[in-house]
């Protein structure tokens, strides 16, 4: 890294500041969403620019400068946790149940047939807090982490994310179902552990009983 | 109440659930899209699970904040003058 760093013309370095520049909020964006709880955004936006510096002659379009710092990001993010794992151990948020990855949170809330007037599933959602779902994003193994949020919360298509990531539309779409099967499970702790859930089926029993006492 | 698996020449739930994430992220084609569609007018199970993923979809779209960072971008532009 040291042995390239003079050589940068100053042509090239103002071309790379204008290539740059432009993206720096949307990469910090990004790395917001990614880091959360996990490392510093500031110093991943940093690192990433550092790298794009290094490989600055291998980006021959200039018009998709956004998916190749995007691409460094991301790929500098994953090679930067997988470091520390092996560093620290830092165990895989989900382990244990990492085989399943067709968890439906509708299949678990949904009840056709008790509340069928209602919908307490959509409830949930609505009374989970932010925090509670950055939580859930934070706790997805990366590799479906970063779909996760180029997708859900950036709004990429699967094309986008395909030339991003470099990785086939098939490869986004299955890390997107797996990603969201996690996430939703994380979710289902989250909307047990204040009682969401629990309230809420305490509120059906009573309805219940009500309409059982009424003559 | 009609029966799902009774749908003449419709797609069944199984069917409908799978192509539930494309539907929702707007990657299915015409055709498979009025398929489902027909299908969930009709199953209110079907129907709801795509309001609840629509839902959650939503509310991972909020959490997306501006970040204006000048003092970042200084940082870059600084960094990039050491290369």
């Amino acid at each position: 890294m040291v042995d390239n760093r003079t050589q940068l013309s100053l042509e090239d370095k103002q071309m790379l500041k204008e290539i740059v520049l432009p993206w720096v909020d949307d990469l910090h964006r990004v790395a917001l969403q990614l880091c959360h709880d996990h490392c510093n955004a500031e110093e991943l936006v940093a690192e990433c620019v550092a790298r794009a510096c290094e490989h600055f002659t291998k980006l021959r379009d200039h018009s998709k400068a956004k998916q190749w710092l995007l691409r460094i990001l991301t790929n500098t993010y994953i090679s930067k946790r997988r470091t520390e794992r092996t560093r620290q151990e830092i165990p895989l948020s989900i382990d244990a149940d990492i085989s399943e990855d067709n968890f439906s949170l509708f299949d678990q809330l949904s009840m056709p047939f008790i509340l069928w007037w209602s919908n307490p599933e959509r409830e949930v959602i609505n009374k989970l807090m932010d925090e509670d779902i950055r939580r859930a994003i934070g706790s997805l193994p990366d590799e479906y982490r970063v779909v996760i949020v180029l997708c859900d919360v950036e709004g990429f298509s699967y094309k986008e994310i395909s030339g991003t990531l470099k990785i086939p539309i098939g490869t986004v779409r299955s890390r997107l179902a797996r990603g969201r099967s996690f996430l939703q499970k994380s979710l289902w702790h989250y909307a047990e552990e204040p009682g969401i859930v629990q309230s809420r089926t305490k509120k059906g029993q009573r309805e219940h009983v009500e309409t059982h006492a009424t003559p | 109440m009609l029966k799902h698996t009774q749908h003449h020449k419709g797609i069944s739930c199984e069917e409908a659930i799978k192509r539930v994430y494309d539907f929702i992220d707007n990657h299915l084609k015409a055709k498979a899209r009025a398929e489902l569609e027909h299908h969930l007018e009709t199953c209110r199970h079907c129907f709801d699970r795509v309001e609840f993923e629509k839902l959650l979809k939503a509310r991972l779209r909020h959490l997306k904040v501006d970040t204006e960072s000048k003092a970042l971008r200084k940082k870059i532009d600084e960094l990039i003058e050491q290369f």
